[in-house]
């Protein structure tokens, strides 16, 4: 019993001191970001790693969610009449919701286990402690390129993933099931506001691209240098990237789209 | 004879286990130094403490007369060009190519023009013997190849000091061989202070000017080496010479081997054992 | 370090997440590049707006002039108070104009419809529309269908 309790309070203590150092460690990447010529170098290298490399798989997913969002959308409304309204269904769930939460959970699971991986597997072969013994802050080398690269390829990646996803809804409704093209654009234009629905949309994308990177790149950095450590911070760094996408995502929805 | 580096006082913990303890020592200028001890005991923490990568609970370490502690962390930075470090594993950055790794110290803290760079590069790796591996990755390398572009790597801004952490650990007797003679070379050659971390006793006695053995977090002998072997400290005894049992006991704290081999536990001894019919 | 060709496919993708987001803008909400031309605002009470919201369109003969800018509720009179911004190349309503509040389609959005009279004064900004109708009100005119007052 007494044991239990310790072994809970340690672990709050543990939970409240790893917070603190995320923290301090989100500012020191916030802060290491540097525009000389090198700087910019290592900002471009990782903006190939983090995001190009993730692109094939966001358009790949896009594609057939917007696909089954309009076989979907269409099989619903074609009921009552108005499947003219499958645009405007395929473009509110894409732009609002499912663009930002599916490409920052796909993005998870490519880009942050990987970042998690890689920052994990420098710290174990020393390589993160020699580049402090050689007097480069591997802060402002390793981490913060990597950790706004990340940060900006999400609503970079979110925006191509709506497009990409809108796209295979009118391939679906428009060419295959024969929705009438004037109708299906006129009905998402009137219902789809760029201010209130592809704003919000942006935004969400932009905070979940904070917080994921922020847990893949910490979890890199913070890990126990052994393989263990580095496969169970690779799992942390899914998981709780996903639990904070959907969490955050009530959070904002809420905010932005009413109710509460 | 100068001391380069001094420790004083100094006293670290990691958790709660307390690794130095009021550790004193110093290190020679311009001398190979072999700090010695059995696994464990912080040798690794040492020379991060020396590099000031840790900062130490007490006491204070001089390296040059600098106190790191009292540098900020440009300054720090700045001071730690003047030192090289080879990790046990290398360390190398495993995107780069072996000349781009040694080239590295060189663009980070130089300003100078390419082909500058490519001549000490060049004459770097032909010094450890590795120029014609300059295009290939760290993967491709054998271990002991590893270490040979690491310390190229290390030596490439001409520093003060270099520090080995555990250099022949994993080695085959050439590759070993290579390194030992590369470490004296270098250090009379570029007129280095070198210290060296290690468990290797006959490789680190045979090539250093002064050893300190290190147990119990502070310090038990140190000398020339000539000096250790001749000591009459049984604990120095028994790490030089390498005896499974001494001092430093053979078998880990546990409990009495008869009781534990009859399976007798501890509720037994206390008369409350049950449930033996 | 890196090669131009990193650059190169780096700034494609950048470009590819702004004509994303070109697209999202322009043919997905419809926004027009100049969607922020000049506009006066004209009132109109209605008895019953039956769904009609914010951002609704203001049409007429079909073509859009404007939006509902704000809805509320006018204590006084116990009515709905429309506020709508119509554009300012549309200045030819007249006073005696009538708003009605229709629907798109048996189920589609409300908008409000505009048709214009005869009279010579046009409406400026502020002025408010007294002749509306408002909202057909379906479970009304089943009702009424119901117990044979169809001729309502």
């Amino acid at each position: 019993m007494v044991e239990s309790i310790q072994k809970l309070g340690r672990t709050g203590i543990e939970f409240i001191s790893a917070l603190g150092r995320s923290g301090v460690f989100l500012l020191r990447a916030i802060m290491g970001l540097s525009f000389t010529r090198k700087g910019v170098g290592l900002l471009v290298k990782q903006f190939y790693q983090v995001g190009v490399l993730s692109l094939i798989i966001i358009i790949v997913s896009g594609m057939f969610i917007g696909m089954v969002l309009g076989l979907q959308g269409y099989s619903i409304l074609v009921d009552y009449g108005s499947e003219q309204a499958v645009g405007q269904m395929v473009a509110l769930t894409l732009v609002r919701e499912l663009g930002p939460v599916v490409t920052a959970l796909l993005f998870a699971g490519r880009a942050g286990s990987a970042l998690t991986a890689e920052i994990g597997l420098m710290k174990a072969t020393e390589q993160l402690s020699s580049l402090e013994m050689m007097g480069v802050d591997p802060m402002r080398h390793i981490i913060a390129p990597r950790f706004w690269a990340g940060f900006m390829s999400l609503p970079i990646l979110a925006a191509i993933f709506s497009a990409v996803g809108i796209f295979g809804g009118m391939l679906v409704s428009v060419d295959w099931l024969g929705v009438y093209d004037g109708a299906f654009w006129s009905n998402m234009q009137s219902a789809v506001e760029f201010d209130a629905d592809v704003v919000n949309g942006m935004i969400k994308a932009v905070v979940f691209g904070l917080v994921v990177t922020w847990i893949a790149v910490f979890q890199g950095y913070d890990l126990i240098p052994t393989s263990e450590g580095i496969s169970n911070a690779t799992t942390k760094t899914v998981v709780y990237s996903s639990l904070a996408i959907l969490g955050l995502d009530f959070l904002l929805t809420a905010v932005m789209f009413g109710g509460l | 004879m100068s001391s380069y580096i001094e420790v004083e006082n100094l006293s670290f913990s990691r958790g709660y286990r307390k690794i130095f303890n009021g550790l004193s020592l110093s290190i020679p200028r311009g001398k190979v130094t072999a700090i010695m001890g059995p696994s464990g005991i912080g040798k690794t923490t040492l020379l991060k403490l020396i590099g000031g990568q840790l900062r130490p609970e007490g006491g204070r370490v001089l390296v040059d007369g600098q106190d790191f502690q009292t540098l900020g962390r440009d300054e720090l930075f700045k001071a730690r060009a003047k030192m090289g470090m080879l990790f046990q594993s290398g360390a190398l950055f495993s995107d780069l190519t072996v000349y781009e790794n040694v080239a590295f110290p060189l663009r980070a803290h130089t300003k100078l023009p390419e082909d500058m760079i490519r001549d000490i590069v060049i004459m770097k790796l032909n010094a450890v013997g590795l120029r014609g591996a300059r295009d290939m990755k760290p993967s491709e390398l054998s271990g002991g190849m590893t270490r040979r572009v690491a310390l190229a790597r290390s030596i490439v801004l001409d520093p003060a000091l270099i520090m080995y952490d555990e250099p022949f650990a994993g080695q085959d007797p050439i590759a070993m061989g290579v390194l030992v003679q590369l470490i004296r070379l270098l250090n009379d050659t570029l007129g280095l202070t070198s210290v060296l971390v290690s468990h290797d006793i006959a490789e680190s006695l045979s090539i250093c000017d002064h050893a300190i053995v290190i147990a119990d977090g502070r310090v038990i002998g140190a000398g020339s080496p000539e000096e250790l072997r001749r000591s009459d400290s049984a604990l120095v005894k028994q790490f030089v010479n390498g005896l499974p049992d001494g001092p430093v006991p053979f078998h880990f704290p546990a409990r009495d081997y008869k009781d534990d081999l009859l399976g007798v536990d501890d509720s037994d001894l206390l008369g409350l054992g049950g449930g033996r019919g | 370090m890196y090669n131009k060709s990193v650059e190169l496919v780096v700034g494609l993708f950048m470009v590819a997440g702004m004509a994303a987001l070109m697209f999202l803008a322009l043919q997905v909400s419809g926004l027009s590049l100049d969607s922020q031309k000049d506009s006066y605002r004209v009132y109109a009470q209605f008895d019953d707006l039956g769904g009609l919201s914010v951002r609704g369109r203001v049409s007429m003969a079909g073509v859009a002039i404007g939006r509902v800018s704000d809805v509320s509720l006018d204590k006084e009179s116990a009515m709905a108070l429309v506020e709508m911004e119509i554009y300012a190349e549309v200045d030819n309503l007249t006073t005696d104009s009538v708003a009605s509040i229709q629907t798109s389609g048996l189920l589609g959005d409300k908008f409000v419809a505009i048709s214009v009279g005869a009279d010579e004064e046009y409406l400026q900004d502020g002025d408010t529309i007294f002749d509306t109708q408002s909202a057909l009100n379906l479970e009304k005119l089943i009702g009424a269908f119901a117990s044979g007052q169809a001729d309502i």
